[in-house]
């Protein structure tokens, strides 16, 4: 057929051309694209099942277990392997007491959402179950047991206020912790929020091949693909809490509610800071349960406030240290300065008593202390005004944050600018009064009142409370350490200092006064009561409500100062008869333990 | 019919053995693709396979004569079968292009009816004395002969196949010589055909094919999916492949369709680049041996046969490894012998038996020489 010679040449030429083409593709995508590709197909087989870290622990300054982690047993299904769902669901609602209709409902989930993927059904199982379904293996078919770590509270609700407790991550977690993932689970408040980046660690990861399912595939022919990142363990913290102490500040505090903080006065190291009552940490362990969570929200006794730190009360008589400082060093009084109590002051028409009915007749400043003369304050108090006043108040820290690691609140140090800025209002000189034996507007935090008393038993430095002493990494090497800081120095000359700190002896000490309920034989305590009457006392039907809140707070060695205790029994009555039984106690607790070795 | 000596003689092994080639190209694949599910599919293709040489043999030594004698019979029986398949066929994901034949074999009419097109068409050409090039009244008839086939096949719908029958026919018509003015006209034809074809005869997962095609990002975890896992195959397979039996896109189901469009997939994750331009070759080899046999045969029969069946597998190729390849939009078009299916194979083998004799034949007098003998 040689009329159709020139047609073969042309088909002959399309088709190699055509062939050119589909060479030209499989040189593009296997020659120029093929290491891209590869990647592609690795990814596309590869999928990363994370290893969680294990979080770091949480020590005492001497490395005594506070916060740990244990294994927590959690029970996943894998829809494929599910014979009978709903035979499933009755076996385990019967085992691990859920509703059936609950576990149902997850069973059916995880089949919508992939069969190949282990689904959630409950986390931390406790032993027996555990047993009764590894026992029962067979019969449970799908069923699996996955272990990861959760945290364990050796000492149960010890220290909660201040340790905090994890949850699952919230929006703001997420954006505020860049690494982490929607169900990850962040210290929510105190320590465990606060040293969240130090505690969390580094997940590692295996991988797994799966096939275009997703279902996985134990096929070693892709094994040698398999890479994996082992996880590293979160940074211990290492408290400046001693746990001894913490324990026997724990339990002098008792069933009552209040707070109780001792710190090491050279340091500004916190080794016990109790809060009560409060929330048990252990209930957030496997997520807490939103019937609890709202019973703790509306507890009335509020135990979610860290009363230490975040608790606002009149300060009462152990706010006197203050106004003798501001009074000797404005030259207002001497120590000889002797005034007269009949038992109450007057000024105006107004009369302010003082808490001894009948008077203390003449009284010097020591004597002022030592019995706590409302009186003999309230004309200090009026010698200085309030001007200059104010000046002392906030060279102690008083209205400002301590600058501890955890939340806390400034409180309020009274001045003629707070006043007219806050309320609106000019400042009375009866204020000035009342504010001098710490009633009236001054609010303060025991540990405020703690770290009052350090600095005057460190003869003046205020400091910056630590409760965190160092991070140390699982292997040992320390990450970050907390040394000592100081927010200022009081402007006290040494001799003022000593009369105060004399005068703080004799209430222990001596036999009128006020605090000798925590004399101890062993070792001179020096301190201060404080009987903060409640201001808002109109309903009388509430008895508790009413009462005073008894303070005291100390230092001992008096004449080498070590620790300062300071107690708030929060409605407790009388300082000097609720709250230095209390130090005394945990001044006898700390004398044992220093005996027994280093503090 | 006579057995001849002299084509016996005249067997051409070379391109048996290409052939032979192919199919055990074609079956290691499958069995590669295919061993994880138990071997009954490579066990069925393997029975066709031989049936297929075997009739590819038988065929080629029936006379062409023959053959222009039964075209007529072949194209009403692909008819009746056609109708009966839309009739009595079973439907599998939206096409009715099977008829189950007993529990274990099925038959694809669609398939074998691109054969007695191509020789419709041959007898068209032989019979017509007009020559070319030829205007739209003169085909008339083979415009209807195509035009049926196409239709039968559309409702079925089995777009793939359809998408063949026009091809193959339509690069005969070209081949054969057309006026300028009809040329013109077809084009008009089919861009005004397609607007129709779009809204009633492609079914909405048709349409999102090819609009996925001329979009791939538009989903990628929908009908883009295949092809862009079809392509990570091929490219990851890169020089030398993963090795028989280890690409990973294959064997862990990465790649839709792995024993039939998507074959030529395997094939190229796990023999590489070498393998695929190899085996790309060996269909070269055949087409352009289909063509040299068409360009020594003795009729216009023989010869239109030949550049049919050369259409055909040159169609199927390009259309196949172009869509697996990310060029084309994914059409259920297998790629000859090496897809899975006893149909495809089949058809094949036919067109290759036929063509295979016309070349045993292209001496010429070599026939009447036997016959006076």
């Amino acid at each position: 057929m040689r009329e159709y010679k020139s047609r073969f040449l042309i088909a002959t030429f399309i088709l190699i051309q055509a062939f050119l083409i589909l060479v030209g593709r499989m040189w593009y995508l296997q020659i120029s694209r093929g290491d891209e590709f590869e990647k592609f197909s690795l990814h596309n087989r590869i999928r990363f099942v994370r290893v969680p870290a294990p979080r770091g622990r949480i020590l005492d300054r001497h490395g005594r277990e506070i916060v740990v982690n244990r294994p927590s047993f959690d029970v996943y299904v894998l829809p494929e392997d599910i014979k009978d769902p709903e035979r499933l669901a009755d076996s385990l609602s019967r085992i691990l007491e859920i509703d059936v209709v609950e576990i149902r409902e997850r069973i059916t989930k995880a089949f919508r959402e992939n069969r190949f993927r282990p689904a959630l059904i409950i986390r931390d199982i406790n032993r027996d179950q555990l047993a009764f379904i590894e026992a029962r293996k067979s019969r449970l078919q799908g069923v699996l047991i996955e272990v990861n770590h959760v945290r364990k509270y050796p000492h149960g609700k010890l220290g909660a206020a201040f340790l905090g407790y994890l949850g699952k991550a919230n929006e703001a977690d997420l954006e505020l912790y860049p690494d982490i993932r929607g169900d990850d689970i962040v210290g929510k408040v105190g320590i465990e929020r606060n040293w969240e980046t130090y505690l969390r660690g580094e997940d590692g990861f295996i991988q797994k091949v799966t096939d275009a399912l997703g279902r996985e595939v134990r096929n070693n022919l892709f094994e040698r693909d398999l890479k994996r990142r082992d996880s590293i363990p979160g940074g211990d913290v290492i408290l400046s809490i001693d746990l001894r102490l913490q324990k026997a500040a724990e339990e002098a505090l008792g069933d009552k509610f209040g707070a109780a903080v001792a710190i090491d006065v050279r340091t500004g190291g916190v080794l016990a800071l109790v809060s009560h009552p409060t929330f048990d940490p252990r209930d957030f362990v496997r997520g807490i349960e939103a019937k609890k969570w709202k019973e703790l929200i509306e507890d009335r006794s509020f135990p979610f406030i860290n009363r230490a730190t975040q608790g606002l009360y009149a300060p009462g008589s152990v706010f006197k240290i203050v106004t003798a400082a501001a009074g000797l060093k404005e030259e207002v009084i001497n120590s000889d300065t002797r005034f007269y109590c009949p038992g109450a002051y007057t000024l105006g028409r107004k009369t302010f008593k003082c808490w001894k009915k009948g008077g203390h007749g003449t009284v010097n400043l020591h004597r002022a202390i030592v019995e706590s003369c409302d009186v003999y304050f309230y004309n200090v108090g009026e010698r200085l005004g309030i001007d200059r006043f104010a000046r002392y108040i906030a060279a102690f820290g008083f209205g400002s944050l301590t600058g501890i690691d955890l939340s806390e609140r400034a409180g309020i140090a009274p001045s003629k600018e707070w006043k007219l800025s806050a309320l609106k209002q000019p400042w009375y000189t009866g204020e000035t009064i009342v504010t001098a034996i710490g009633q009236g507007y001054i609010s303060v935090t025991p540990l405020q009142i703690a770290l009052m008393t350090a600095s005057v038993a460190n003869g003046g430095t205020v400091l910056k409370p630590q409760i965190v002493k160092r991070v140390v990494s699982s292997e040992g090497e320390v990450l970050a350490e907390y040394g000592l800081e100081t927010r200022g120095q009081l402007p006290l000359g040494e001799d003022i200092i000593s009369k105060i700190k004399d005068a703080l002896k004799g209430v222990v000490n001596e036999d009128r006064g006020t605090g000798r309920a925590s004399r101890l034989d062993e070792i001179l305590v020096a301190g201060k009561t404080g009987t903060a009457q409640v201001v808002s006392h109109t309903d009388k039907v509430e008895r508790r409500e009413h009462n005073d809140h008894a303070w005291f707070t100390s230092y001992a060695p008096a004449d080498d100062p070590e620790i300062a205790v300071t107690v708030m029994v929060e409605h407790g009555g009388k300082g000097g008869s609720v709250a230095a039984p209390l130090v005394k106690q945990i001044l006898e607790a700390y004398l044992k333990i220093k005996k027994g070795g280093n503090v | 019919m006579m057995l001849d000596r002299r084509l016996v003689k005249n067997f051409n092994w070379s391109i048996f053995s290409l052939i032979m080639v192919i199919c055990v190209v074609g079956l290691v694949n499958l069995y590669s693709a295919s061993y994880q599910t138990g071997l009954s599919v490579f066990k069925k293709q393997l029975l066709w396979v031989v049936l297929g040489v075997f009739g590819m043999i038988l065929i080629s030594f029936l006379d062409t004569k023959t053959i222009e004698r039964y075209t007529q019979y072949a194209y009403i029986a692909s008819v009746l079968l056609l109708i009966t398949v839309l009739v009595l066929g079973k439907e599998v994901s939206g096409s009715k292009s099977w008829i189950s034949l007993g529990s274990y074999i099925t038959i694809q009419p669609s398939e074998f009816a691109k054969v007695p097109v191509i020789l419709a068409l041959a007898k068209f050409y032989h019979n017509d004395f007009e020559n070319a090039p030829y205007g739209f009244r003169d085909l008339v008839k083979p415009i209807f002969f195509v035009a049926l086939l196409v239709l039968l096949v559309m409702l079925q719908p089995d777009l793939g196949t359809a998408l063949m029958i026009i091809l193959i026919s339509g690069s005969l018509v070209l081949f054969m010589g057309l006026r300028i003015r009809s040329i013109i006209f077809f084009l008009i034809l089919a861009i005004g055909l397609s607007f129709p074809t779009w809204h009633f005869f492609l079914k909405d997962y048709q349409k999102e094919r090819i609009e996925t095609f001329l979009d791939p990002s538009r989903d990628p975890l929908g009908s883009g999916y295949n092809s862009i896992q079809s392509q990570i195959a091929i490219g990851s397979g890169e020089v030398f492949g993963k090795g028989l039996m280890r690409g990973s896109q294959t064997q862990l189901r990465f790649i839709p369709e792995r024993h039939t469009d998507f074959a030529f997939s395997v094939l190229a994750e796990e023999w590489g680049f070498t393998g695929s331009v190899f085996t790309l070759v060996l269909y070269l080899m055949l087409v352009l041996w289909i063509l040299d046999t068409a360009s020594f045969a003795k009729s216009k029969f023989s010869m239109v046969v030949c550049v049919g069946v050369a259409a055909m597998f040159f169609w199927h190729t390009l259309i196949n490894v172009g869509m697996v390849s990310g060029i084309l939009p994914v059409t259920g078009v297998p790629l000859l012998i090496l897809s899975y299916g006893g149909s495809s194979i089949l058809t094949a083998m036919l067109g290759i038996g036929i063509v295979m004799g016309i070349r045993m034949r292209k001496f010429p007098g070599a026939k009447e020489a036997v016959e006076f003998r």
